[in-house]
């Protein structure tokens, strides 16, 4: 019962937050100076009675209010919109980004999670050792280093220099394989994928990894870990036995960066040239397309929202002392 | 009264931190765009008393690398004069926010106009620019230029229809404009686009369009592949947003879409007008114009294009007011059939850049795919059009977002292509661009190069830079509302201690044709003043210019406003 109650006022919190999260990008975006109109008046195309037919025609003209209120009930409705750049339903121009950024922050983050978390169960298990002090500084070189720059070094080095990958693109248009290996399903757009991934899991391993350690360290001198020792598990049986028991903070972790993995990552995105939600989320600033640019950054908000609601509510149900708070 | 006018120091003290904490930002890469222009602003509202000093002039200017190039140099070349430049950066959407549609401009700005085919008419830089009509919120004319006969001059050239009387006309306007110096127009940057030629025959460079820009089509329509693949893969840096061509009229776009809806008129290799979709065009008196469709046009759905569908276009343009399309319902009254190819426009006003601008934009739309369209669209221009029907020399196959759009050749146009079809692929750094040039992933640049990366890709056997002149320009405009640039002798001034060809060899290597200080390109031939020129460059004479409106320097080299 108490759980119930407990999730129920996380739950009113959750909506709490996400409805001032609405208002307060709704009234954001139109902040910065200029609208869409004024943007496809750019450098002189639009004479000024052209521009405010498009104003009526885009419901521009009326009161921020009542903009406002037109948004919210279109929004309870699930309909995001029309886009005022591509003159198509937000969820159409979103769709196909979000897949193509789906595509390459998933292996992203999953990659950086396994990683993260092996390394950091072997670097905590070697306290105080060479190799963890060696280890841990590796980590936090790339961690340390704008991500734009990993990315072009590795371009540089495999892109350029060797030719083993493309420069960039999420496929090659119209490509033809010249043999076996080429043929294999999914060749051309793996071959793409290898250095945004690469550059993306070296930029993120480190987060997971020394929280992993850290929390590694803890566990070792826990009761249950004494008594393992005691009941004489082996080596890897108690490393085995101390990595599950530290991994939940990563878990925690990990549904930020789900969240901010929804978000795209822009200068991944630029610098690999691929097409995903943050290039669609800068442009759609840029060309005040503020219905694409709210929903975006909506489902970015929603997703960590949601993932930390589930969270809490995992730890309320774990652990009965969180639910009186 | 004059004291009156000082500032209080209790609020300028304010403005200075906040200006501080703003330019802090700037260095970091932060820009605060509404914050930014106005806090120039206040600054330069306060109107400097006679003989004191004249204060730190306001710059805006785009963050783009020659920009800050320009701005590098002239705070140099310019401080032998006695002042200080405070210059902001911003991007391009805070530079049209704020300047151009709000009508913020500190003391000057610098801009770079791209060569649209549309601006190869003299009429946009010189109305669109200079007139005082345009001194509006929107309008290009934001550095407040005010003079009767300029607009006089303005508008005779565009009611006038006889070209030779025009051509007069147009090289009388640019008078004014380098007399008045109400801008600093400084040069005209070659268009740098590079190909594989290995690969590829038959370029064709045309004036303010390069070989690979779609403003003009005619530029494809040579290219002949000499490797077995029959289509060529172009890199630029944009995409489209949009299929519908009634939809934006945004360069880059509408002329995409162009390319598979044939304009009425076009531009052919030396970039002089030619009928397209038409066979041919007469100008019956000034305000009635006959065109005469191409015979055996078709449609890409096979269907035949006809009068009915040249007469529905513009009905229908009529009818909706499409905004990206104002400039054709402004100008045409009506349209009558008049014979089994012939269509009879009325226009509403004589303009002389009707067919160029208006029959070189206005593309011929298929009637039976538009009027047809689903029911609950607020305007056809909100239609997708997935598939989009036209009569142009490509055929729409495929556009992938942010990735690639694909056209086909279309057999049954009059001029056949000689490739299977094309690729455009839109990158966005150029870097990346010119890697896959050099890696054989493109076959095309039709992008802006400079001469670095151009002298780099020359280095490889395949590939070839070509060069091309256009008539976009880079600019510096000056507030005319606002002292010291109301003072005709500080511009003059600032004209001298203006050099132009320094500038133009140090930013882009000298690819470009040097400025008369009138807006139409010296290389355009047909309309350019030949006897006028821009002050010649000397710190000497622009400092007599400043002694001669009165300008005076203190102890410290500083430069004095003109005593009351």
């Amino acid at each position: 019962m108490a759980f119930w109650r407990y999730a129920g006022r996380r739950g009113l919190h959750t909506a709490v937050t996400l409805l001032l999260l609405v208002g307060f990008m709704f009234v954001l975006f139109r902040m910065i100076p200029g609208d869409p109109t004024t943007m496809m008046l750019g450098t002189g195309e639009l004479p000024a009675e052209a521009q405010q037919r498009l104003r009526v025609l885009w419901g521009l003209d009326r009161p921020l209010w009542q903009q406002f209120i037109a948004y919210a009930l279109n929004l309870l409705q699930g309909n995001l919109g029309m886009s005022f750049y591509f003159r198509r339903p937000v969820s159409e121009v979103i769709a196909p980004m979000l897949a193509n950024t789906v595509l390459l922050m998933a292996p992203v983050v999953i990659l950086a999670i396994v990683i993260g978390v092996a390394g950091g169960s072997w670097l905590g298990w070697r306290r105080g050792g060479r190799a963890e002090e060696i280890g841990a500084v590796l980590a936090l070189i790339p961690r340390a280093l704008p991500v734009f720059w990993t990315g072009i070094v590795l371009l540089a080095l495999f892109a350029y220099q060797f030719r083993w990958f493309p420069i960039g693109g999420i496929r090659e248009a119209f490509f033809f394989p010249e043999n076996w290996w080429q043929r294999l399903p999914f060749f051309d757009i793996t071959r793409h994928l290898v250095l945004p991934v690469a550059t993306g899991v070296l930029a993120s391993v480190a987060d997971p990894l020394m929280i992993q350690r850290t929390a590694l360290l803890e566990v070792r001198h826990e009761d249950f870990m004494v008594l393992a020792r005691a009941r004489g598990l082996s080596g890897r049986a108690q490393r085995r036995l101390a990595r599950r028991n530290a991994i939940l903070p990563v878990l925690t972790y990990s549904a930020i960066m789900v969240g901010f993995a929804f978000g795209g990552q822009v200068l991944l995105e630029v610098v690999f040239n691929w097409p995903g939600i943050g290039r669609l989320m800068v442009d759609s600033v840029t060309q005040r397309d503020y219905p694409v640019a709210q929903a975006a950054f909506l489902m970015m908000a929603a997703v960590v929202v949601f993932l930390n609601l589930l969270v809490d509510l995992a730890y309320g149900w774990l652990d009965p002392r969180i639910r009186g708070g | 009264m004059s004291a009156m006018r000082v500032t209080d120091p209790a609020r300028g003290q304010g403005a200075m931190r906040r200006r501080a904490v703003l330019q802090f930002l700037a260095a970091l890469g932060v820009t605060v765009p509404a914050g930014m222009v106005d806090a120039v602003l206040g600054a330069a509202a306060a109107q400097p008393a006679p003989g004191s000093p004249v204060p730190r002039l306001g710059v805006f200017t785009p963050t783009w690398p020659d920009m800050v190039e320009l701005w590098r140099q002239l705070s140099r070349d310019w401080a032998p004069l006695g002042i200080e430049l405070d210059i902001q950066q911003g991007t391009l959407d805070t530079f049209v926010a704020q300047v151009v549609a709000e009508q913020k401009l500190p003391h000057m700005g610098s801009m770079s106009w791209g060569g649209a085919p549309d601006r190869l008419d003299p009429d946009y830089f010189i109305s669109e620019m200079f007139h005082s009509r345009r001194d509006i919120k929107g309008g290009l004319n934001f550095g407040h230029y005010h003079s009767a006969e300029f607009d006089r001059l303005a508008d005779a050239q565009r009611a006038e229809t006889d070209v030779p009387k025009r051509q007069q006309l147009v090289r009388e306007a640019q008078r004014p404009i380098v007399e008045d110096s109400p801008a600093l127009i400084l040069f005209h940057r070659d268009i740098i686009h590079a190909y594989n030629k290995a690969r590829f025959s038959g370029v064709t460079p045309i004036f303010g369009n390069g070989i690979g820009f779609p403003y003009m089509p005619m530029a494809y329509m040579g290219l002949t592949p000499l490797t077995p693949r029959k289509f060529i893969k172009i890199t630029t840096i944009y995409d489209i947003a949009s299929l519908n061509p009634f939809l934006t009229p945004e360069i880059y776009n509408s002329t995409t879409l162009r390319l598979m809806y044939a304009t009425f008129v076009t531009r052919d290799a030396k970039a002089d007008l030619m009928p397209w979709a038409l066979e041919s065009w007469s100008i019956v008196d000034p305000k009635t114009v006959d065109i005469v469709l191409r015979p055996g046009s078709k449609f890409h759905d096979g269907k035949p294009a006809t009068v009915d569908d040249v007469k529905f276009t513009f009905d229908f343009i009529n009818k909706w007011k499409f905004p990206a399309l104002s400039r054709v319902s402004d100008a045409v009254e009506s349209a009558e059939i008049t014979g089994d190819h012939t269509v009879r426009l009325k226009l509403r006003t004589v303009y002389a850049p009707f067919v160029a601008n208006v029959l070189g934009y206005a593309f011929l739309a298929p009637k039976h795919i538009w009027e047809n369209l689903p029911s609950g669209l607020a305007t056809p221009a909100d239609w997708p059009n997935d598939h989009p029907v036209g009569s142009g020399p490509w055929r729409y196959g495929e556009w992938k977002k942010g990735e690639f759009i694909q056209f086909a050749a279309n057999p049954d146009f009059f001029i056949k292509p000689k490739l299977e079809g094309m690729v455009v692929m839109p990158v966005p750094q150029m870097e990346s661009m010119v890697g896959m040039l050099e890696r054989g992933d493109s076959d095309m640049l039709a992008w802006n190069l400079d001469m670095t990366l151009g002298a780099r890709i020359s280095k490889s056997a395949d590939l070839e830079v070509v060069r091309t002149p256009t008539h976009g320009q880079h600019e510096v405009r000056l507030n005319l509302a606002m002292p010291p640039c109301d003072n005709k002798a500080f511009r003059i001034a600032l004209q001298h201690a203006t050099d132009r060809k320094k500038l133009l060899d140090i930013i882009f290597s000298g690819a470009g044709t040097v400025s008369q200080g009138a807006p139409i390109t010296p290389a355009l031939t047909q309309w350019a003043n030949p006897d006028i020129q821009a002050p010649a460059p000397s710190i000497d004479q622009a400092r007599a210019a400043l002694k001669d409106g009165g300008f005076s320097w203190n102890g410290e080299g500083r430069l004095l406003m003109p005593a009351a």
